[in-house]
């Protein structure tokens, strides 16, 4: 039994006392990823995830290119961004923007650090979610600002479930649909920007979408939808850790490996269940 | 009276869609819209609640008017998962902050009972017939209190039983003085539940505005029987 603890310390305890800013920042992600994730898949703005990482991408080579932090930058060409977009859906063209910023973001970002070496491979980590180091202050002002933004996109939950049933309704109430469209795409673009900066893009990518695809066929209302995704979120976190530490592999592919693995084995499973009850 | 339109030219940018010359809505009856796909049915409808601001003529709406509305039930987003309690508060979840339900979640309940639709408040909407649906969300709409409810095609898809159910229910609540616009493109519901309607010809001239005509129920179904205008 000692020599299990023991074991279980040398393999565990150690590896988290250096890596536990970046779990507490997948954490924080996992649960308002999760929620903001289940709206993302619903509304059909899963190219929006894959888009914006990449502005942010592109923000943080300008800030280090000019050896700037790199938060500031990120969150003008993120605000930029989202800008285009809503000029863009304004116009009924909001199908080109994405695709073009998602291309824009990827090439310029390298562009702009092409012959800075060291920088080069800063942002290549970013992109490929690789040695993704966190410091503390990051992890946590990050998961402060990303627990905000998820959770005032989880009590808003009525209002989204409203605009996209009966938007009719809401405007007889004196509400604004450009208005709280925008309001969702800002908590959305937020949590993007912040995460994106803190854990790197595949974390992104796994943590907003995939818990919120591997539960929402399932689910009966949306507190439950948002709630078991953020428990799935938060379950590939750990299971990635412990992937991460056990094989040697590294944190985000490990948590986005065990995120896809859940996501596939839930969906087989659900439908094996299925045919054997129907 | 609840609604006044003089003269009114609705439309979108510069184009003119629809002009009423006179149209007066009050409490306690069922206002039909009636006319072909294009001729300008949610654009009058739009004009009467406030949605859209007239390009020429005046609206004139009493203050304690509130607008409540039916949607179709075959046109909600089904992937979005809610009970049936979700779905018959989304209504009232417009009037409040943050689209909390809070205590008017009772109200719903009690609307949702006495369409005898209760016992449907925690199963998943997309699993319910059409009817029941329907039903749900007509419980949600009166639960909102509204004094004119805006009911979109209610009929389209539903079996013979349930559109017979609504429009009973729709009739028992204009007798208790709800004032009731019914958009369809089917003669028989508006024989069977409106008091008047509001007939869309559209102009032979391109870019002319539809033109409303408002006459009885059984002056449409004559008239449309006899395959004329």
């Amino acid at each position: 039994m000692d020599g299990l603890l023991e074991h279980m310390y040398s393999r565990f305890w150690i590896p988290l006392q250096v890596v536990w800013p970046a779990l507490v920042a997948a954490v924080a992600l996992a649960v308002a990823g999760g929620i903001a994730g289940v709206f993302v898949v619903l509304r059909r703005e899963a190219l929006m995830v894959l888009a914006m990482p990449q502005i942010v991408m592109l923000g943080a080579a300008i800030g280090l290119r000019f050896d700037m932090p790199a938060l500031p930058p990120a969150l003008a060409t993120a605000a930029a961004a989202l800008g285009l977009i809503g000029w863009f859906r304004h116009r009924d063209r909001g199908d080109l923007i994405l695709p073009a910023l998602y291309v824009g973001g990827l090439s310029l970002a390298i562009l702009m650090v092409a012959n800075a070496g060291a920088h080069l491979t800063e942002v290549q980590n970013l992109f490929c979610g690789v040695d993704v180091a966190v410091r503390t202050d990051e992890a946590i002002f990050g998961s402060a600002i990303l627990l905000i933004a998820g959770g005032i996109c989880g009590i808003l939950w009525r209002r989204w479930l409203l605009f996209a049933q009966a938007s009719i309704a809401a405007q007889l109430a004196g509400l604004h649909p450009v208005r709280w469209n925008a309001l969702f795409l800002v908590l959305l673009g937020i949590i993007l920007v912040v995460a994106t900066n803190t854990v790197g893009t595949v974390m992104v990518w796994t943590l907003v979408f995939l818990p919120p695809a591997t539960v929402l066929p399932r689910a009966r209302s949306l507190p439950v939808a948002m709630a078991a995704a953020a428990m799935v979120g938060i379950a590939c976190v750990v299971l990635g850790f412990a992937l991460s530490v056990t094989m040697g592999w590294p944190f985000s592919h490990s948590v986005a490996g065990a995120g896809f693995c859940l996501f596939l084995a839930w969906h087989v499973l659900g439908h094996a269940l299925g045919r054997r009850t129907a | 009276m609840l609604v006044e339109l003089s003269q009114c030219v609705f439309g979108y940018g510069p184009r003119p869609v629809v002009q009423v010359d006179r149209l007066e809505i009050s409490e306690g009856e069922c206002l039909g819209v009636f006319g072909p796909n294009g001729s300008g049915k949610t654009t009058l409808v739009a004009g009467i609640a406030g949605l859209r601001r007239p390009m020429a003529g005046t609206v004139w709406r009493s203050d304690r008017t509130r607008f409540s509305f039916l949607p179709q039930h075959r046109s909600l987003e089904r992937q979005w998962p809610m009970s049936g309690l979700d779905a018959a508060g989304l209504a009232v979840s417009a009037w409040r902050p943050l689209g909390w339900l809070g205590g008017d979640s009772r109200r719903v309940r009690a609307q949702m009972d006495a369409l005898g639709v209760r016992d449907l408040a925690a199963r998943r909407f997309s699993q319910l017939s059409g009817g029941q649906q329907l039903r749900v969300l007509l419980a949600g709409a009166l639960a909102a209190e509204p004094q004119i409810l805006i009911l979109d095609e209610p009929t389209d898809g539903l079996d013979v039983r349930s559109r017979a159910a609504l429009l009973e229910i729709l009739r028992a609540e204009t007798g208790t003085g709800l004032c009731a616009i019914l958009i369809s493109h089917d003669v028989e519901d508006l024989l069977e539940a409106a008091d008047r309607v509001a007939w869309l010809h559209v102009s032979q001239e391109p870019q002319a505005a539809s033109r409303v005509e408002i006459v009885d129920p059984a002056e449409l179904g004559r008239r449309v029987a006899a395959g004329g205008r």
